[in-house]
């Protein structure tokens, strides 16, 4: 039987390449169909189960295993719609429009509305669309942002007073930003930061990225930025895709220091800053551009609770968000190749410490050292930047 | 403008008037405090027990009077028999009410005539009271209340007939109550002839409102009570609602366990020190060994051998007479016991159903399709020993109309059903708390499951912990709920077995017609996308119903193998459920010939007893032709009748008045 698959480069698809491998697939399948054969489509299994992780590459790949769909009865619908949902992200990329995968979820039910013979293609909820163009990308091998279905700008809001940000837009147009004279606003990456290019007005000694939007306002509205030559960047929970990309490219075009400023427990260890610094199990085709594996861990490290008598308190375990980090950093521990190589042993051994004692602290933890300091927070980040206190 | 000097000093010496007032008043009051009697503080306050509206009122009488008559008779041994009666008289005193007469009768043991003014007449006056049993009724609260109801609203107590087995006529009375000093007094005492062997009828004449359906209605009253009680035969007679008879499914009447001595983890230290005070002069070691469940010589020694010598017993205080002991000593005991590791209590303390008895039993609520029961062993919530049983029926009835409307929840506590304020109820918390999709039903976020299905939850246990004392709901700590929300799933498991089974036909039909939707939707998009031309797509099409043909043909088999499959499961399940009917129909075929022979003993027998034996004949031919056809189906008819109820009492009954 015939396999409708592709092998397209990693990254930097333009869109005549895109139309070109969607329209590659599509032929596959009708010279099967013609044939009477069946079709096979093939994906990528972005799973954990076929994530490898090397320290000299410094993020997650996918292995060998791939997801094979063959036309049959139990398929038909998925490749169906599959089919259905690229022809409709093909014709944005044509046409040089964007859209979210909410609107791509109206879109199609615009189109089943409008057509007695699609109804058997509606979709239930966004869910079943948002899986299709997943599962379109992986197997395509790109970026959704390559087929113009792009994300929420959310999280990353960037400030630093010697940073400047030139962007060029679609229509050609070059926007220069400068950071340093934003005032208190902040400057919000796209989820396409690799349009952008970085240049500096001044002396930039690190880059740090600070779990709680909410804390890093607060580091900045206390004047962190104006004391440091430095770049601060609220992560809001788990990167996006735009963070990722963001910090991914000030690692490679300033070359600076990049340190992760976050809460000492299992879901920030485990997801957020493991998604920062070597990206995602769902994301292995994309996580070369979309993590920066130089970005280190400064805290709240647990050493840090008896340096500083800090806040901490139990896990509660009847919590079922908290019962449910903890249960999957036993399975990180475990399964995770980031976690099982030697190279990040020290945060293997810090999540072992959290399964173990069912502790944690917040970062906001700091400021309860000397209340009555507003720089109190930034005065423990840089002491511990400077010593070398980080992993 | 200055004022006359003489206005001002009449002003102010007003105003020390009025503060002297004041604190005359002040000091009055103080002088005024009075002790008010528990019968005075519950009837100014029945909202607290369940008559807090007309409904309420009505469902709380009933409750209460039918959980009597079924304790009375479980603790007597004597398979429960019980007559509803609720009328509609006309319109009650109260604004938006009917004057109602409700009338229950059982053929328990009978009261003792000095003990009917405390049952019906006097608040907190039990036989169950902390005895830590698994008794419907707790404290003895409720049919004073109900009492105290009828008085209020209609100025008539309780009409009370009861007969022991050892009296020839019954005693007939009137209780009223004398709330100033929580006492029933007795009027209109009678001796009556009356034809029932022994047994309780207890009238109340009353304003509220008859509601039937619903969560406080009287029929989701009585259909609870039907499902939990598989050992009971009920006559009901509600205005609005033709008479109906159900019958027994079981004849056991279910053994209550005998309460074991208190653990003493679940003391405080003056419930401690008020316990000891319950056994006079004994030793220490010997009240800790007699007094508690789970300390013995052993768990004395593991304490003495604590390394902190603090947390040890001084041997002088465990040597010492219990009468003895000064209350700091006592603390140190209590504290020492605390702190010891003891085994948890027991749990052969709780009783259920049982899934045998809850699957009969289920029959009686409707015409059932499906249904799944389980009973969980028992467990320890809370340090408190408590077991679960859940039972999920899916009615015919409700098929197809509501399939959209949430699952109706049955919950009882101590066979008990629980009908008003559920959503703060550990029963209904972990209802929505267990993901019933994955069990094949439907469920909103955080809701109750849709569909046509009746799921009754059951907890059982000495020490319920209500949130109030109209038991009206559980209390929702931690442990309970994850113990209901395991049951839940291992019923819902279980449900979910024949469920996959249903679907997989559906399934398969669906997958078959999927081919037909999807196929050429596929091809025109293909050929869209590379703007193919017609022949092209003329050849797809021709490939794609080659696949097709090979996929349905083989389709069409697994779905003739999936329907057979269905049905035998179906057959399996009648077939095991038919032998518990045959069970019960030889017993009763057994009772019914050694009451035959027994007749032809008697020489005389009155007119009256023929013609009351004559009666249950059709009825009992009706059942017998019920249960037939039942045992014939995957899950069988009740065995529900409309019939005259109180006319038709059972063959026992006839016989007991022939003896007579």
């Amino acid at each position: 039987m015939a396999k409708a698959t592709t092998t397209a480069r990693r990254a930097g698809k333009k869109g005549a390449e895109i139309i070109g491998l969607g329209k590659e697939l599509c032929e596959k399948m009708m010279v099967d169909l013609e044939k009477a054969k069946r079709p096979i489509l093939q994906a990528t299994k972005c799973s954990l189960d076929n994530a490898n992780y090397s320290p000299t590459v410094g993020y997650l790949t996918p292995g060998n295993k791939k997801v094979s769909s063959e036309l049959n009865v139990s398929s038909v619908k998925k490749i169906t719609r599959a089919i259905f949902m690229l022809e409709l992200l093909l014709r944005n990329v044509e046409i040089q429009t964007i859209n979210t995968k909410r609107e791509l979820y109206y879109v199609a039910k615009g189109y089943v509305k409008h057509d007695p013979k699609l109804k058997a293609l509606d979709f239930g909820d966004q869910d079943e669309s948002d899986s299709v163009i997943d599962f379109i990308c992986e197997m395509m091998e790109a970026y959704r942002e390559e087929l113009n279905c792009v994300a929420d700008d959310r999280g990353g809001q960037t400030y630093s007073k010697n940073l400047v940000v030139v962007e060029t837009e679609s229509d050609g147009n070059v926007a220069t930003i400068d950071l340093g004279s934003l005032g208190t606003a902040p400057f919000q990456p796209k989820n396409r930061p690799q349009n952008l290019e970085l240049k500096t007005t001044g002396k930039l000694d690190f880059c740090i990225v600070i779990e709680s939007q909410g804390t890093a306002n607060t580091l900045v509205a206390n004047g962190f930025t104006k004391r440091n030559n430095c770049i601060v960047i609220g992560s809001g929970g788990v990167p996006s895709n735009a963070v990722r990309a963001w910090l991914r490219r000030i690692q490679d075009q300033l070359g600076i220091p990049l340190y992760f400023f976050g809460d000492l427990d299992a879901y920030t260890i485990q997801n957020i800053y493991r998604t920062l610094k070597a990206g995602s199990a769902a994301s292995l085709i994309r996580n070369s551009e979309f993590c920066a594996p130089e970005v280190r861990f400064l805290g709240v490290l647990p050493d840090d609770i008896k340096k500083y008598d800090l806040v901490d308190y139990a896990v509660r375990e009847a919590d079922i968000g908290e019962a449910r980090a903890l249960k999957k950093a036993k399975d990180a521990i475990s399964n995770d190749p980031f976690f099982k190589d030697k190279k990040n042993k020290e945060l293997k051994e810090i999540l072992d410490w959290l399964v173990k004692n069912k502790r944690r602290c917040e970062q906001q933890a700091y400021i309860s050292v000397d209340p009555r300091d507003p720089l109190c927070m930034e005065k423990i980040l840089i002491d511990k930047i400077k010593k070398k206190d980080f992993i | 403008m200055a004022r006359p000097k003489s206005t001002s000093t009449s002003a102010a010496a007003k105003a020390a008037e009025g503060d002297s007032d004041y604190l005359q008043k002040v000091k009055k009051s103080a002088k005024t405090i009075t002790t008010s009697s528990t019968a005075e503080y519950f009837s100014k306050n029945l909202q607290q027990v369940g008559f807090s509206s007309p409904v309420k009122a009505v469902l709380t009488t009933l409750k209460e009077a039918v959980d009597n008559s079924l304790d009375a008779c479980e603790d007597a041994g004597i398979l429960p028999e019980l007559s509803l009666i609720i009328h509609r008289l006309g319109p009650g005193t109260l604004k938006n009410t009917d004057n109602i007469r409700i009338k229950v009768e059982d053929n328990g043991p009978g009261i003792e005539a000095d003990d009917i003014p405390k049952v019906f007449g006097e608040y907190l006056a039990s036989s169950k009271f902390g005895r830590g049993r698994c008794s419907r009724g707790q404290q003895g609260i409720g049919i004073s209340a109900a009492t105290t109801w009828a008085m209020q609203t209609t100025a008539r107590g309780a009409k009370v007939i009861t007969k022991q087995k050892s009296q020839r006529k019954a005693v007939s009375c009137i209780i009223d109550m004398d709330l100033k000093n929580n006492k029933g007094i007795v009027r209109d005492k009678t001796m009556i002839e009356w034809k029932e062997p022994h047994g309780t009828v207890v009238e109340f004449t009353l304003d509220g409102r008859i509601q039937l359906n619903g969560e406080g209605g009287l029929l989701t009253y009585i259909r609870g009570t039907i499902l939990l009680n598989p050992h009971m035969t009920l006559h009901y007679d509600i205005t609005d609602h033709p008479k109906t008879s159900v019958e027994r499914v079981t004849n056991t009447v279910p053994l209550i366990p005998e309460a074991t001595e208190p653990h003493p983890h679940t003391m405080k230290l003056g419930e401690f020190i008020s316990h000891a005070r319950l056994f006079g002069r004994m030793k220490t070691r010997d009240w800790l060994k007699r007094g508690f469940s789970r300390i013995n010589d052993r768990a004395i020694a593991d304490i003495q051998k604590d390394k902190d010598k603090s947390k040890r017993i001084e041997d002088k205080t465990l040597d010492a007479f219990i009468d003895t002991i000064a209350d700091d000593n006592f603390k140190a005991v209590y504290a020492a016991i605390q702190h010891a590791t003891l085994l948890p209590p027991a749990t052969n303390t709780v009783m259920a159903v049982g899934e045998d008895g809850l699957a009969l039993s289920i029959r009686r609520l409707g015409d059932v399709d499906y249904f799944a029961v389980l009973t969980r062993k028992p467990a320890i919530c809370d340090f408190k020993p408590v077991q679960i049983e859940v039972a999920i029926a899916r009615l015919k009835e409700r098929t197809g109309e509501d399939t959209d409307s949430p699952v109706q929840v049955l919950r009882f506590a101590n066979r008990v059903p629980l009908q008003f304020d559920k959503a703060s109820c550990a029963i209904v918390k972990s209802l929505t708390s267990v993901q019933w999709r994955s069990y094949g039903l439907r469920q909103p976020k955080d809701s109750l499951p849709l569909g046509p299905y009746i799921v009754a939850v059951s907890v059982v246990s000495p020490f319920i912990k209500f949130k109030n004392a109209s038991k009206e709901t559980i209390d929702a700590s931690d442990e309970l709920v994850e113990e209901l929300r395991r049951a839940l799933m291992q019923a819902g498991q279980r449900l979910s077995r024949y469920l996959k089974r249903e679907n997989k036909a559906d399934v398969l039909e669906q997958r078959v017609q999927h081919m037909e939707q999807f196929g050429p939707v596929l091809i025109e998009t293909l050929a869209r996308i590379l703007e193919a031309p017609d022949e092209r797509k003329q050849r797809a099409t021709e490939g794609l119903s080659k696949i097709l043909e090979r996929d349905t043909k083989g389709l069409k088999k697994d779905l003739k193998d999936a329907e057979g499959r269905l049905s035998s499961y179906l057959e399996q399940k009648k077939q095991r459920l038919s032998g518990f009917f045959k069970t019960i129909e030889a017993e009763e075929e057994e009772a019914e010939r050694k009451l035959k022979a027994g007749d032809d003993d008697e020489d005389t027998i009155d007119a009256e007893a023929e013609e009351v034996e004559s009666k249950p004949a059709p009825a009992k031919k009706a059942k017998k032709g019920k249960k037939s056809k039942a045992a014939a189906a995957p899950a069988p008819a009740p065995a529900k009748k409309a019939a005259p109820a109180k006319n038709a009492p059972p063959a026992k009954k006839a016989k007991a008045k022939k003896k007579k």
